[in-house]
């Protein structure tokens, strides 16, 4: 506690000379009151009439004055501690003493070290906010993905507003399947920031190049796993009030230890309940939820797991589940596969701004989901949960954590243990680069798309001449 | 737990305010001072939440625990400070707007700083008038300094702020003897006076402590019961910390008047800025490294002024 007072002790000289004074002021007060005990030690009644007033003394002191070293003590403890020299901290630290405080570390705060601390190793990727490649740190060996924020020097917003709330949002994360930060480094020049580089966690795989080089896909058990781990992500997100808004297979890593990490929170942003007014034009178009499509300006949690039921979807075929070209062409292959909204399956759909122009087939007899069809070789509890992620109502989806408990990753298969999930040749330690054809999130600033007059009525026409159910596979699992 | 803590200062920071070649600490308290001051007026005048106001304050005082406060004009580190916690947050503004409102709040025809028994101040729209050329300066100077801020507190731009903390505390204190609205104005008017404090509490204190001292505070001066035991222990507070925090609170406004009284008498004329401290370190004859006479303005800025002015004589004639 010595240490906590001088460190305090720069409240100016006049604030110091006022302690000083009012230290000796006690001093006094102090050695009066014990005079005036051991004069009356026998007699116990008149002591106890000497203590009283004192903690009234102090109490005003405490409040009026500069704090003195040597306080009163709570009533309940003066006996124990009446002559005690050392005060509070003798007190807190006493042996009979059994309230223990919590102690909140925050951590500090410092200057940015250079970029010059790591050794660039190859390139990885560019993506549309930044690239990124592999190094190494020249101190201690390590091996890390360096993404550089891409900024522009022109720009008179300064520095990007996304790549800032990427940075804040993850130093805020700390959990297994969430990328880490591990700090923020600049450029030498420190006169002008204009190189930022993101030092995260490295990890050899994105699910998205595994998906494309696998001759095999996932096993059933394999698939479970990764959509546990990315679950139980997503749910420490949500439990944090953070929207990822751009989940999809390339922004899932994946070490050679089976460990997926959701990354790239360059979309993601805190939102309170009830959420603000957000903008729609989130998530890259395959795995965007048909509100946002429809123009919802109020939307939640909702949407991501949306997006985990398009990539539930990729894991099991190694293609990207509904991949359509435009916001009207996406709309119509959400519908294909998931059937149209009915007033009783999505009650408030109507009311959004892009549903106005829509028109379906009368009679929505043949407009169920095809989800039980399309993938034949999933279990009935499998089908289950994707049909609930890939519900077009979003109050109907499950949330994260409902989903961790759902009884698709209970049945057999059990999930594959992480230690021994297979490993892949790793594209991001090889020195190679990597094509991306996926569409990417949009920018910020664009026009949101208006669907304008569309017709739907059309969708179904074929739909009774389309085999139903599907054929006979065995697999291994 | 990240939204109940704060990274906090280290013993070293806070004493290198004090090393020699440091400005005088009676100086640097008071460029604190007025600096957080127009922060919370821009903050109003910006139509900020409160939240996002104080955030700027928080952030701006741990700027200055890294870098030296003479490195850039006070007011232009306040801008930057609101324009980037603004920018993070939901409610951005736009530079044009900060910088009417910082050449508003700095013109002669505010009332900020003035003495309150002066009648306010004749209301004069060419004293706050912004040319196009001092507005893209301004404008970069905010940018480069954001940059700068960024870059001294290593990204991180965590604040947790103790306000919504002392509402919490104060209803599970539930004084039940006392006018709850009375007793929550008191506590966050502590909290947020805290600010101005150029002891940094928010910087050396963790949210918690912060909010249990200004209930303390506000309990005490209104008249309401507390309980009897060491309450604040529940709240993970111990009593030196306490006693210091109600102290630091309390002591803001004696040392306020005391410091516009005698170490800065050019606090009556507005805010202060780094000629007024140039000055003052004259007079005093103390010399400071790094702290040298006024910057030139930049040529090519000079010269688009003086056009700027040309254009508006020959717009008024």
């Amino acid at each position: 506690m010595a240490s906590k007072g001088s460190r305090w002790a720069d409240d100016g000289e006049d604030a110091a000379l006022e302690a000083q004074r009012k230290k000796e002021k006690e001093e006094k007060k102090r050695l009066k009151a014990e005079k005036a005990r051991k004069i009356e030690a026998e007699k116990q009644e008149r002591e106890k009439a000497a203590a009283e007033p004192k903690p009234a003394q102090d109490e005003t002191n405490s409040a009026n004055g500069p704090p003195a070293k040597r306080r009163k003590v709570s009533p309940e403890r003066e006996t124990a501690t009446a002559t005690t020299q050392h005060g509070t901290a003798a007190v807190l630290n006493g042996a009979d003493d059994t309230s223990k405080l919590l102690r909140f570390e925050g951590g500090t705060f410092n200057r940015c070290r250079s970029v010059e601390n790591y050794d660039k190793l190859n390139d990885i990727e560019e993506g549309a906010y930044g690239w990124v490649s592999r190094a190494r740190e020249l101190s201690t060996g390590k091996v890390v993905a360096l993404k550089r924020l891409k900024t522009d020097p022109k720009d008179r917003a300064g520095l990007p507003v996304t790549g800032l709330r990427e940075i804040q949002i993850l130093k805020d994360c700390d959990n297994r399947n969430v990328v880490k930060l591990r700090e923020v480094v600049v450029g030498d020049d420190t006169s002008k920031i204009e190189n930022v580089f993101l030092v995260l966690e490295f990890l050899e795989h994105d699910l998205k190049s595994i998906l494309e080089d696998m001759p095999q896909p996932f096993l059933a058990s394999e698939v479970k796993t990764l959509l546990l781990q990315l679950a139980s992500g997503l749910s420490y997100l949500h439990d944090h009030y953070i929207l990822h808004r751009d989940l999809k297979t390339s922004n899932l890593l994946l070490n050679n230890r089976g460990q997926l990490k959701i990354a790239d929170f360059g979309m993601a942003r805190y939102i309170g309940d009830p959420p603000p007014k957000l903008t729609q034009l989130v998530v890259t178009l395959w795995y965007r939820a048909p509100e946002l499509l429809l123009g919802a300006t109020k939307y939640n949690s909702a949407i991501d797991m949306w997006s985990i039921g398009c990539i539930f979807g990729e894991l099991l075929t190694r293609e990207p589940l509904l991949q359509g070209k435009n916001e009207v062409d996406e709309l119509t292959k959400i519908f294909e596969l998931c059937g149209i909204p009915t007033e009783e399956s999505w009650p408030s759909f109507r009311r959004l701004p892009n549903a106005k122009g829509l028109r379906f087939p009368p009679n929505s007899a043949a407009t169920g989901s095809v989800i039980r069809a399309k993938f034949p070789l999933l279990t009935a509890a499998g089908v289950s949960l994707l049909n609930g992620l890939l519900s077009l109502n979003p109050e109907s989806r499950p949330t994260a954590k409902e989903m961790l408990a759902h009884d698709y990753f209970k049945q057999d298969p059990k999930p594959k243990v992480e230690e021994m999930f297979p490993t892949f040749p790793s594209k991001a330690g090889q020195e190679r680069r990597r094509r991306r054809d996926t569409p990417n999130a949009p920018g910020r600033g664009e026009k949101a798309a208006e669907l304008g007059q569309v017709d739907f009525s059309g969708l179904f026409a074929g739909r009774e001449r389309e085999e139903k159910g599907g054929g006979f596979s065995l697999r291994m699992v | 737990m990240s939204h109940m803590t704060n990274p906090l200062a280290t013993p070293e920071q806070l004493y290198k305010r004090r090393t020699i070649g440091s400005l005088p600490l009676e100086l640097q308290d008071a460029i604190f001072f007025s600096t957080q001051c127009l922060t919370q007026a821009a903050g109003i005048l910006l139509q900020l939440p409160q939240s996002i106001t104080a955030q700027a304050n928080v952030l701006l005082a741990r700027y200055w625990l890294i870098d030296p406060m003479m490195s850039h004009e006070f007011a232009e580190v306040s801008a930057a400070a609101i324009f980037l916690v603004a920018k993070i947050g939901p409610s951005p503004r736009a530079p044009r707007d900060i910088s009417n409102v910082y050449a508003y709040l700095l013109s002669s025809s505010s009332a900020f700083f003035k003495p309150s028994s002066d009648s306010p101040p004749e209301n004069n729209p060419e004293s706050y008038y912004r040319s196009e050329s001092d507005y893209q300066s301004f404008h970069s100077r905010i940018l480069a300094i954001e940059g700068r801020i960024f870059y001294a507190l290593g990204f991180d731009t965590h604040i947790s702020l103790p306000h919504p903390l002392a509402i919490t505390y104060l209803q599970a204190l539930d004084f039940l003897n006392f006018d709850k609205e009375i007793l929550a104005k008191r506590t966050l008017e502590y909290l947020n006076t805290a600010l101005l404090s150029p002891q940094m509490l928010y910087c050396t204190c963790q949210p918690n402590a912060l909010a249990v001292a200004a209930i303390y505070n506000a309990a005490k001066d209104v008249g309401a019961k507390m309980p009897d035991n060491e309450w604040w222990e529940v709240f993970d507070v111990d009593r030196e910390e306490l006693g210091f925090l109600v102290m630091g609170m309390r002591s803001v406004e004696g040392w306020v008047k005391k410091m516009r009284e005698e170490d800065m008498p050019k606090m009556k004329e507005g805010m202060i800025t780094r000629k007024d401290v140039q000055e003052v370190l004259a007079s005093k004859g103390i010399k400071i490294a790094g702290v040298s006479a006024p910057v030139e303005e930049d040529p090519e800025a000079a010269m688009a002024r003086k056009m700027d002015e040309k254009m508006d004589e020959m717009e008024t004639t």
